[in-house]
């Protein structure tokens, strides 16, 4: 938890930046990361970093400029110093065109409900412990490998415009195991998620891949011919051709500047199917929760796609400064995008025992938009995938490739499940900033492209 | 130095050692500077500065890695324990032991060639600089423009527990400028030239303002941008597809740097980045191109991002083939990988580091990367020459999209732009290309490699991979290239 000793060295900050008579956004940003990686059936990396940031965003007027210092902040001469260099850059920088909409925190916010204490200080014993009892539950005969990420992220935030706070502390793990057969070369995987220690469970993956490796190891793989299929996708699969999907079609900035698959529709227009809602809901228990946002804007439910029609598009700040609209609290933090359940029944073999042949999906390895005006994405399938024929597993399918668009996979949904579930979507690439979304546990989608299929796994 | 940390640092290396360490290596950055600066229709977006600073301390002990890093550095004796910590816990399962095998310690310098620090320059200057070209890029008919530089210096110490110290001083500069418009269906279309070099040279600011590197390139994306959104969709089909340099560095990166990262070979990426289709028996027999296709790492590059004289466990660069006239002879390699890849293999697979562990910062530890992975320079003359021998084609530049099958074995990409080749003759411009294919099918029919007028480094700065997450900087010298029978465009 932060000390009183760095907010007042925060405090002392702003005083500096009032006196400077500049605009400040004055941000710590704490994690203890651990990680733990697996190879070859073994721990291949333990790693543990412990990394303090101090941000700082400055306005003059109409220039802006930000800095980021990571080190000694326990240091008010030091915190100071970072200040003006901020000032200083901030001073040599251009007049934008337009007039920026400065930070205000709406209102003291803490919040804090999904911390848990003993995720954050979790043992990596018990992650290796874990690892251990589902590489010894099947053999080391197949080559096992993995991460699992967990730790907290402390924000504090305050700026120049009001003496308010805002304060968020969260904790969150990420688990994945890969299960390889090292001659047959396929792949399996389980992956969890959540924010509590106990949201992890050691049989829920045990479970999984006991049900799959009976049908891996019968049956060779089926290579898909190029054509169109109906297709079962998975949570992770759907989880990121939505993420996608948001950022082409429902972004103010993708939007304004002509850029996405939405541009000549508008809020009002049908542009999914009459079966697609998806909403930012920060209330929901299976998202990382953050009440506010970065620029300090209080967030509530928001509504982007109702029964498939464009309902709100997102701004963040800048872009509506730019565009002259309203802020909606998208400025970056994290958001808690949801799609809604439907009525199929939560076992999806059973929903698709009359559709014939049916290909499951569940996560899409490396998926990118050729042409982000038509909505086209395109990916392959990897871990879990299998060619279903009236309701029973028949065996798995070769890599196989989706080209297809965001209109027509969330156009043509025939079944969404009743059930919902969480997909982390974080990355470690730069600081932790855990993000999560939830969605249905399957969408059965009619008409999808595959347009090309390997000889492999 | 100071020398009160480097003697601290030594110490806690010798109590690691004493407690039953098999290798202790240290990276204390005492300077890790980034600059962005954006210009997006003129107007200064992005104006943003991160320095960072710390220590990042990895332990083997007993066949296993434990990993800590502080950006505290009063709490280094802390940071030395918890490593060791995390090495001793991570031994508690371990099935196949990584062993870093013994080398002399070696002491060792290297500094980017730098003729104007990109730090020392004014932020005006640069702005200034940065404008000037926006301003060339302004015309009523283009929609958006978009200018970045991003500036990085990194200054570093590397320790390890057989007495090798390495002092270095890494820059880059990166640049890329970018014009879009909307094209006849009311599509936004896009041309963009990003900073390159010729491999030889200097990498400070000098290097930005080079006019043939980066500046004078604004009228050349404009006058193709013009063209583009006038321009048909290519349609699909299977034609030959020329990859100017532009176009051809990522084709290489995804596709054969990638797949030939050892510690990816030998299944250490599986739960983020993926495998490889190549394995360890694949070194010497698979025939993974043409006898055409010739590739090396590093390529001794001068100014390159891929060139940093030692990698972060010490072992010195290393010029190499990779694949030779077709035929797959190398990896891109660290010390722990090759000894395990050649026990694995029982036979000599590789006999020394290829000097690719690289970490990103200090608070990450080293993985297999690239460095510079190239094609060489071929026979085939200068890219005219190549499409007078195009019966039907298209050239294609600059990515738009890119996804790769796991375990790099296919791939589907999409370009900028294309244009059309018809018996020897570039006719007329197609927007929306893309293409696909299977990586070895793929170099197999490799049919034309252009001569050193074609071949320039292009350079990267956010090659993901690694868990936790690593956006390396790295280059890739490529030359025109040439591939028959391809897919083109999107089936309907
Ligand atoms: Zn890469």
């Amino acid at each position: 938890m932060i000390s009183k000793k760095i907010k007042n060295i925060f405090h002392a900050v702003r005083k500096e930046a009032l006196k400077n008579k500049v605009q400040a956004t004055l941000s710590y940003h704490r994690e203890k990361s651990h990680l733990m990686r697996i190879g070859n059936n073994s721990v291949s990396l333990n790693t543990s970093e412990d990394l303090i940031r101090m941000d700082i965003k400055v306005n003059i007027g109409r220039k802006q400029g930000t800095h980021t210092q990571m080190g000694d902040i326990t240091s008010e001469t030091y915190a100071k110093k970072a200040l003006h260099l901020a000032i200083e850059k901030t001073k040599n920088s251009l007049d934008l065109d337009f007039d920026p909409i400065p930070d205000v925190i709406e209102e003291d916010f803490v919040q804090k409900e999904q911390y848990d204490k003993k995720l954050e200080t979790l043992d990596p014993a018990f992650k290796q412990t874990a690892y251990k009892k589902i590489i010894d539950t099947f053999g080391s005969g197949y080559n096992f490998s993995g991460s699992w990420s967990s730790g907290s992220t402390e924000n504090f935030f305050i700026t120049t415009q009001n003496e308010n706070e805002a304060y968020h502390l969260l904790t969150d793990q990420n688990f994945s195991i890969v299960l390889k057969h090292p001659k047959k070369m396929w792949e399996l995987t389980s992956t969890q998620t959540g924010w509590r220690k106990s949201d992890f469970k050691t049989n829920g993956t045990i479970k999984l891949f006991k049900a799959l490796i009976p049908v891996y190891e019968k049956k060779g793989g089926f290579k898909v011919k190029p054509g169109k299929y109906t297709i079962v996708l998975g949570p992770t699969a759907t989880a990121e051709i939505m993420e996608m999907a948001l950022w082409t079609g429902f972004w103010g900035r993708t939007w304004e500047e002509k850029r996405g698959w939405t541009t000549n529709k508008k809020p009002g227009d049908k542009v999914l199917g009459s079966n697609i809602t998806i909403i930012d809901d920060p209330e929901n228990e299976n998202t990382f929760k953050f009440k506010f946002d970065m620029s300090g804007k209080k967030r509530k439910e928001f509504h982007i796609c109702k029964s498939g029609i464009l309902k709100n598009l997102m701004y963040d700040s800048q872009t509506a400064a730019l565009f002259k609209k309203k802020p909606t609290g998208h400025n970056i933090g994290s958001m808690s995008m949801t799609m809604k359940s439907g009525t199929g029944n939560s076992s999806f073999l059973k929903e698709i025992k009359d559709l014939g042949t049916v290909l499951y999906i569940p996560a899409l390895h490396y998926i990118n938009i050729p042409n982000p005006s038509e909505g086209i994405f395109t990916g392959s399938s990897r871990f879990n995938a299998v060619l279903i024929k009236k309701g029973l597993i028949v065996s798995p399918i070769f890599s196989t490739r989706i080209t297809d668009t965001f209109q027509s996979v969330f156009g043509n949904v025939k079944t969404i499940s009743e059930e919902s579930v969480s997909v982390n979507l974080s990355n470690t690439y730069g600081r932790r900033s855990p993000v999560a979304v939830s969605v249905p546990s399957y969408m059965v989608t009619e008409g999808i492209k595959i347009t090309d299929c390997a000889d492999s796994f | 130095m100071n020398e009160g940390i480097k003697k601290k640092i030594i110490e806690n290396i010798d109590k690691l050692l004493a407690k039953k360490a098999e290798y202790v290596d240290v990276r204390l950055v005492t300077e890790d500077n980034s600059e962005s600066i954006v210009l997006y229709d003129g107007n200064l977006e992005g104006n943003d500065t991160t320095f960072e600073n710390g220590i990042g301390i990895r332990t083997l002990f007993d066949g296993a890695w434990g990993f800590a890093a502080t950006s505290n550095l009063s709490k280094l004796d802390e940071c030395f324990d918890l490593s060791f910590l995390n090495a001793k816990s991570a031994a508690k399962l371990v099935n196949v032991p990584l062993k870093m095998g013994k080398k002399k310690g070696h002491t060792g310098s290297y500094k980017s060639p730098v003729k104007k620090d990109p730090f020392r320059v004014n932020l005006k200057d640069k702005i200034d600089f940065l404008k000037e070209i926006d301003k060339n890029l302004q015309e009523e008919w283009i929609f958006k423009r978009y200018i970045s530089a991003n500036m990085q210096k990194k200054n570093q110490i590397f320790f390890n527990s057989e007495g090798t110290i390495i002092d270095r001083q890494l820059t880059d500069i990166f640049a890329t400028m970018m014009v879009m418009g909307i094209d006849n269906d009311g599509e936004m279309q896009r041309r963009s030239h990003e900073l390159f070099s010729y491999g030889n040279g200097t990498r400070g600011w000098e290097m930005l303002t080079k006019p043939d590197l980066f500046s004078s390139h604004s009228g050349r994306i404009k006058s193709e941008l013009a063209s583009l959104i006038k321009a048909e969709s290519l349609k699909y089909g299977k034609k030959s597809v020329i990859l100017l340099p532009g176009q051809g560095w990522l084709q290489v990166h995804e596709t054969i740097g990638h797949p030939l990262e050892l510690d990816r070979i030998l299944g250490y990426e599986l739960s983020y980045a993926g495998g490889s289709f190549v394995t360890l028996d694949s070194f010497g027999k698979l025939k993974y191109g043409n006898e055409k296709l010739n590739v090396s790492a590093y390529g001794g590059f001068a100014n390159s991002p891929g060139s940093f004289g030692f990698d972060d466990e010490g072992s010195p660069e290393r010029d190499y083939l990779l694949i030779d006239k077709g035929i797959l002879v190398n990896a891109l390699t660290s010390r722990a990988m090759i000894r395990e890849a050649n026990e694995k293999a029982g036979r000599k697979v590789f006999s020394e580091s290829g000097g690719a562990a690289r970490s990103t910062a200090f608070y990450r530890a080293p993985i297999d990367r690239m460095t510079n992975v190239n094609i060489l320079p071929g026979k085939d003359g200068t890219l005219e020459n190549i499409i007078s021998n195009t019966e039907d084609g298209i050239i294609v530049d600059n990515p738009t999209s890119w996804s790769i099958g796991s375990n790099r074995e296919h791939f589907h990409f999409g370009c900028e732009i294309a244009w059309e080749v018809k018996k020897g003759k570039k006719t007329k411009i197609l927007r929306n290309p893309t293409y696909q294919g299977h990586t070895v099918e793929f170099y197999n029919s490799l049919a034309a490699v252009g001569d050193k007028s074609t071949w320039r480094v292009g350079q990267v700065d956010n090659c993901g991979k690694g868990e936790p997450n690593q956006a390396m900087e790295l280059g890739h010298g490529v030359p025109v290239i040439k591939f028959d029978n391809v897919i083109t465009g999107e089936r309907k």
